[in-house]
């Protein structure tokens, strides 16, 4: 299964061999050291997070203590949807309009600016993005809401949406541009109507990608959206998520709410899985519809 | 996606229209609390959705108040974060939040920094409890404010020590380190606790203070109550401190502590109710029923406190709230003790409940409403 | 990776009506407004920052930086970053030595490798990207770290803990949160990016010094070694900083295990605090009467300068061995977006 190019004419000295053989060795011990981990998580995740799945889970709200299990988290899941789709329609269209202005206009000191403040933003840690967030709109609009939260995971949504499009555009053969623009067609109308829909699984798979970080952000939301028992639709008003109830669940003195945070992990497992496994999917497929 | 940029432009104009009507529509009311007046099966007024944030120590039993207050006032869904007391009284400043909660009272610079007047409404009483992991000794070990001090800072650091002995005589001490647990974060819980210290020790008092969070002399740090228990669980010859209502499911030891007049008296919810006698209106910075003289009373027990604006600017929110403290003052007491936590005593009750007069919407008192008052 | 060449879109076309030219640089302006957007937004983010933790550095000025308290009573106050820098490099050093080898071997696996068994392996490595910090928490509080507490860490006393020098860093109590299991985590978070970008660092490096050392004689460990590393060693080392200026940043899960204990301690089986997971757990008690939460933002402020460092000196690293051996038939692989 290694392929190699050319076999060695000669028989190789034993201490070479027995080099080359425990390299080899190194190398596939690498391979199940890193596969541990994600069998270990996911085996764990599963076992101890589907007992918790239930129909109140999803459909209830908290209980009191003196009764959790009656309850659920049915507003996390509310909330997460709420301030990660509003987040996503904040990031898309800012992080597609800043990556087609790098790929199709950027050269130049600006272009790099903007490259680099990208790549400090996305290794930005989430928790500052929240601390920001939170003293610009939480302090100015005297309240916490999911609004808030959605904005702090903007922060970190459009450099990752704005970077991966700019990848994808780069691909689109130049051949396509260049006919489009023979044919007279205006340079903005040939970005808009060719180059970007030419791109357009690509483009979703970085949503996609995008959508799945947002998912998981916990301190950021942790510092604008507060957190709310009870079912929220107005973006304006604290709401609840996903990992926010995970983690204070799990801190929680009461056992019983030890599953949920367990339930909850799952779900966020299962979903962010799913979006990275579809985004994977749809690359590759793009990537053999452009080559 | 052949027209994927426009779209996305039309999602953002959509995404920007919903919060313009959300915007408008959210003035008045506060998010999809009930109207006051309309809805729900009786009559009258049914309570609007609040939002609270603050001490941690009262979360359990906050909860599940809020969670029963839904079946008298269907529309008083309350929103409680537990971020901790210093948060309660940020957030209660910052008027992000309708009130807030706290442990300690309100100190004189964070009352001045208050938009306007607030009232301090005791709810519910709890005690600090110092708990140990020591093999062979049982519950029950006591231990006087001088003593707790030196093993907190560090000078008593063999469980064997006189200063133990001499307070437990016929119990047998092992020769073994203590090794002392504190919290990390801030809490309510500490403010107490170092605030007892500081009363029982001069030494304490310059050296270290007392506040939600301390730099603590000795010893390793528990994030939570939780982390303290554990901490403690997990190591042999540790002591720390512990809310009372998580120390009496930790299976730790317990201590019983000294009095003022010499008895040692074990925490319990009678104990620390008994303590609730001395508590003085009105609340001040120093307002506390530590070392109360209260007969049987437990020397490390604290009251726990809403904050609630004077002057409410929103009618359906501030009558949520007078409604919401009444009943828990009068209903609410009875399932405290399910939780942990010691009711207040009778007459210590009626002058919160007097306290609770003083929240006004334009300049009239808010009565509570028939559903609570009866 | 992003060169900065000329992008692909800017050709020359044949000269456009009146119309059309207008709306072109109505589209050009728009984007590149929003692309200016994305700078003000850091821009605001690094003054809004500084301005909340201004309070704390005109206070104790570059003593905050190496100042070893965090006392917040009234009064009293004292802060000071040195026990939570000195948490983030211990929990960010142990991930990077634990995560580098696998990373690297991970990489040159990958490249070596053909057939069906090569997609797979490297989506599994980047699933693990997938993973929210707080699964990894929640693993972490009450998985990992009572497998570690009863095994793991008691096997390394008995073994490196009697080591000569280095063994003091493994004494002490074992039970509890504390900064190894925190670098552990770390370590696992930070694999998918390590490996990713080694991969691309060890994919630019041409195939034919490789088979020409091969075609000499050499084992496949030797035309690595001598024909793969040496140019690739800049990159690696890049991929490597940009793993732990990751490391750097994670908060949630490294909370959760950590311990928060706002020290400098002498073993790794102490609990502690990095700079992420002391602000998130402390941010929201914080008060602003005092000089609490200006401290905090303060030590935000240090985090992104030293973020910031890290992603700069990294993506120089890894665009020093792309340019060194530009220009030669190179097979790269997808772009993994995992890289970003």
């Amino acid at each position: 299964m290694i392929a190699e190019t050319s076999r060695p004419v000669f028989r190789v000295a034993g201490r070479r061999r027995v080099k080359d053989r425990a390299f080899t060795v190194f190398l596939w011990a690498c391979a199940i050291m890193a596969m541990i981990p994600l069998a270990f998580i996911t085996f764990y995740v599963v076992s101890r997070g589907y007992r918790a799945l239930s129909v109140s889970f999803f459909t209830k709200v908290p209980a009191g203590p003196l009764d959790p299990q009656a309850g659920g988290i049915a507003q996390a899941f509310i909330g997460s949807g709420l301030i990660v789709g509003l987040a996503a329609l904040f990031s898309i269209p800012l992080g597609i309009s800043t990556a087609v202005y790098l790929a199709e206009y950027g050269r130049g000191r600006f272009a790099g600016a903007v490259r680099l403040v990208a790549e400090v933003l996305l290794s930005t840690p989430s928790i500052v993005a929240g601390a920001f967030i939170w003293a610009v709109v939480v302090i100015a609009m005297k309240r916490f809401s999911a609004l808030a939260g959605a904005l702090s995971l903007t922060v970190l949504m459009w450099p990752v949406i704005a970077r991966a499009t700019e990848e994808v555009l780069r691909l689109v053969p130049q051949e396509l541009r260049e006919a489009a623009l023979a044919l007279g067609v205006p340079r903005w109308k040939v970005i808009v109507r060719v180059v970007v829909p030419t791109a357009g699984a690509g483009i979703v798979t970085a949503v996609m990608l995008a959508v799945a970080r947002g998912l998981g952000e916990t301190a950021p939301i942790l510092l604008t959206a507060l957190g709310n028992d009870f079912i929220n639709t107005n973006p304006l008003q604290p709401t609840d998520a996903v990992p926010l109830r995970v983690y204070a669940y799990a801190r929680t003195p009461v056992e019983a709410l030890h599953s949920f945070a367990w339930g909850g992990a799952l779900m966020l497992l299962v979903t962010v899985l799913v979006l990275s496994i579809g985004a994977r999917a749809l690359s590759s497929r793009q990537q053999k519809r452009i080559a | 996606m052949r027209h994927g940029k426009a779209l996305a432009f039309v999602a953002a104009v959509a995404a920007l229209t919903v919060v313009g009507t959300a915007c408008s529509s959210n003035s008045g009311n506060g998010g999809n609390g009930g109207n006051g007046g309309g809805g729900g099966s009786s009559s009258g007024f049914q309570g609007v959705a609040l939002t609270g944030a603050g001490a941690t120590f009262p979360d359990p039993i906050y909860e599940q108040w809020f969670h029963d207050f839904q079946g008298v006032e269907s529309g008083a869904q309350i929103n409680y974060q537990a971020i901790g007391s210093g948060g309660g009284i940020e957030q209660f400043t910052a008027q992000t939040v309708d009130f807030g909660a706290s442990d300690a009272p309100l100190q004189d610079d964070e009352t001045a920094a208050l938009p306007g007047a607030a009232v301090e409404v005791p709810t519910v009483l709890g005690g600090v409890v110092i708990a140990y992991n020591v093999s062979g000794l049982k519950t029950g070990l006591k231990l006087d404010g001088a003593t707790a001090a030196g093993i907190f800072l560090g000078d008593i650091t063999n469980w064997h020590d006189p200063a133990i002995a001499a307070q437990n005589p016929g119990v047998t001490l092992p020769d073994g380190p203590i090794a002392v647990v504190h919290r990390s974060d801030e809490s309510g819980t500490t403010f107490v606790f170092t605030s007892w210290l500081a009363s029982q020790s001069s030494d304490w008092q310059s050296k270290v203070g007392a506040d939600k969070a301390v730099q603590w002399p000795t010893g390793t740090g528990g994030d939570g109550n939780d982390g303290v228990a554990a901490g403690i669980a997990q190591t042999e010859g540790a002591v720390g401190y512990l809310s009372y209502d998580f120390a009496v499911t930790s299976h730790l030891g317990i201590s019983s502590i000294a009095r003022e007049d010499g008895a040692y008296v074990a925490p319990s919810l009678d104990s620390i109710s008994a303590a609730g006698a001395i508590l003085s209106f009105p609340i001040g910075p120093d307002t506390n029923i530590l070392n109360s003289s209260a007969p049987g009373a437990y020397p490390i027990a604290s009251t726990t406190y809403l904050l609630i604006y004077a002057d409410q600017p929103d009618q359906d929110k501030g009558q949520t709230i007078v409604d919401f403290t009444y009943w828990a003052l009068n209903d609410g007491q009875a399932i405290a003790s399910q939780l942990n936590y010691a009711p207040l005593p009778e007459d210590i009750r009626t002058k919160a409940l007097d306290a609770l007069t003083q929240i006004q919407y334009r300049g009239a008192t808010i009565q509570p409403s028939p559903a609570v008052a009866g | 990776m992003a060169s900065t060449e000329d992008p692909p879109g800017r050709t020359t076309g044949a000269p456009l009506q009146g119309r059309s030219r207008l709306g072109d640089r109505l589209f050009a302006g728009w984007t590149g407004a929003i692309a200016l957007g994305l700078i003000v937004l850091l821009a605001g983010l690094l003054v809004v920052l500084s301005a909340g933790g201004w309070r704390v550095f005109r206070a104790f000025g570059p003593g905050f930086f190496v100042g070893t308290d965090w006392n917040p009573v009234g009064g009293r106050e004292s802060f000071g970053a040195l026990p939570f820098i000195f948490g983030t490099l211990v929990t960010s050093a142990i991930a990077v030595v634990l995560a580098g080898p696998i990373a690297v071997g991970l990489a040159l696996l990958l490249n070596e490798v053909r057939g069906w068994i090569r997609n797979p392996l490297a989506s599994f490595v980047d699933l693990l990207a997938a993973i929210p910090s707080v699964v990894y928490g929640l693993w972490g509080l009450f998985v990992l770290k009572p497998l570690f507490d009863r095994t793991i860490e008691p096997a390394l006393q008995a073994t490196l803990g009697k080591v000569p020098v280095l063994g003091a860093v493994f004494r002490g109590n074992v039970n509890g949160p504390d900064l190894f299991t925190a670098g552990v985590i770390l370590a696992v978070m930070i694999l998918p990016i390590v490996t990713a970008v080694s991969r691309e660092v060890v994919a630019v490096v041409p195939r034919d010094l490789r088979e020409a050392a091969l075609a000499v004689g050499a084992t496949r460990y030797e035309a690595i070694r001598m024909a793969v590393l040496p140019y690739a060693r800049s990159g690696i080392v890049g991929a490597t900083m940009l793993g732990l200026g990751r490391a750097l940043g994670e908060t949630i899960a490294v909370s959760m295990v950590v311990g928060n204990v706002p020290k400098i301690g002498t073993s790794v089986f102490e609990a502690g605090a990095t700079i992420p997971s002391w602000i998130a757990s402390s941010f929201r008690e914080a008060t602003s009467v005092g000089l609490h939460r200006s401290a905090l933002l303060a030590l935000a402020v240090v985090l992104v300068m030293l973020a910031f460092v890290l992603a700069v000196a990294s993506r120089l690293l890894v665009r020093r061995t792309e340019r060194l051996l530009a220009g030669r038939t190179v097979e790269r692989p997808a772009t993994s977006v995992v890289a970003l």
